[in-house]
């Protein structure tokens, strides 16, 4: 049973800047391919979670990271070994690592080839007094899980709850769905347990609800912050938001595909 | 059973709390944050991780002072604001509270 649509599709080349949405990309079990690469880690920070994001600065949302070769990293080299007929498949042959340079556009409109160019973090550092540095992986930096799922009729609802429009881009989801259930907004709640089949190939089983922080105070366009969304997120949804899922299945995800219920997958 | 003991060495007894419009005395014994105090009022304060990671109880100190344990989830704008985590906040003066969600 279909059970509802890909809305879009994003990666955040860096971890805690603004994300890019993408025309299909490629699923692993560590997540998306070039989803999250980056981080930039603080001297001070929280040694169980180093990283600068918009909790550390707000206008960090407002950073634009882009691949320089982005094309290039949506789907692995060798694509059709990942789906042999022996399962469950040869593991995804990502590029090089100096493939998923990146570069970056300030709020204030300077833009640096390379995030680690010493110049973007000096200036970073002297703008947030901080000490930081670059960390890159290329299989992903996240704070809980590497999926996010979160559908537009859960954005439409809580704005329609606290009396203001959401942007669905607050929640920083690698999918945004379409429901086909008109009747619960929040329909990825009961999913928790089920498995999904996403398209020709991606499999996946909803693990737990996303649990929220202050990142989604954040408005992704102009970095105010109403905190009213995250209280009542706290207060009226156990605050949660979305819901994080594991891959069962690795493959591509385009966007506009059909979501089915695994267990009669077409 | 008071919640002040006869040894509360606190440096307030309560501390004023707004919420939803609503004005709330909310007592708090020594050594409690102003989370804690207000829930066990019967207070529905916004919260979750209780840990200073999340936010959810971020609020405006209008008057008073604490001191935090952990102000992981606050950033330097929101601090100079003159907001807390009501999770990590302490008392640390004799000063009246005044706290406010009403952000």
């Amino acid at each position: 049973m279909q059970i509802g649509t890909i809305d879009s599709v994003w990666r955040y080349p860096v971890k805690g800047m603004r994300g890019e949405e993408v025309p299909h990309i490629y699923t692993a079990y560590t997540g998306l391919m070039g989803d999250r690469i980056y981080g930039v880690v603080a001297a001070d920070g929280d040694p169980g979670h180093p990283w600068h994001t918009g909790r550390n600065q707000e206008e960090f949302v407002l950073y634009k990271a882009s691949y320089v070769s982005s094309e290039d990293l949506l789907l692995p080299k060798n694509l059709d070994a990942t789906y042999s007929e022996w399962e469950p498949g040869i593991d995804p042959l990502y590029p090089d690592a100096d493939e998923f340079k990146v570069n970056v556009e300030t709020p204030d409109g300077v833009t640096y080839d390379d995030i680690e160019d010493p110049a973007f973090i000096a200036d970073l550092e002297e703008l947030t007094g901080r000490s930081l540095r670059i960390h890159v992986t290329q299989r992903g930096i996240f704070d809980a899980r590497p999926i996010s799922i979160f559908s537009l009729s859960a954005a439409a609802k809580l704005g329609e709850e606290i009396g203001m429009d959401i942007d669905k881009r607050r929640f920083r989801a690698n999918f945004y769905v379409r429901w086909d259930n008109q009747d619960d907004p929040f329909y990825e709640n009961s999913l928790i347990g089920k498995t999904l089949k996403i398209g020709k190939w991606l499999e996946l089983t909803i693990i737990e609800r996303d649990p929220r922080c202050v990142m989604i105070t954040l408005d992704p366009d102009t970095a105010e912050a109403t905190p009213k969304l995250l209280q009542h997120v706290g207060r009226n949804h156990d605050g949660d938001a979305g819901v994080f899922a594991a891959v069962i299945k690795r493959g591509r995800v385009n966007k506009g595909d059909p979501i089915f219920l695994n267990d009669s997958a077409q | 059973m008071t919640r002040h003991s006869e040894d509360n060495k606190g440096l307030i007894e309560s501390f004023r709390l707004t919420l939803d419009g609503e004005e709330h005395i909310v007592p708090i014994a020594a050594g409690e944050t102003l989370l804690q105090a207000a829930l066990a009022a019967g207070i529905d304060a916004p919260h979750l991780c209780t840990e200073g990671r999340c936010g959810t109880c971020m609020s405006w100190l209008r008057n008073g002072d604490v001191s935090m344990a952990s102000t992981r989830a606050l950033s330097p704008r929101n601090s100079e604001r003159g907001y807390v985590l009501a999770c990590q906040s302490r008392p640390s003066s004799p000063a009246p509270i005044w706290l406010d969600f009403d952000l």
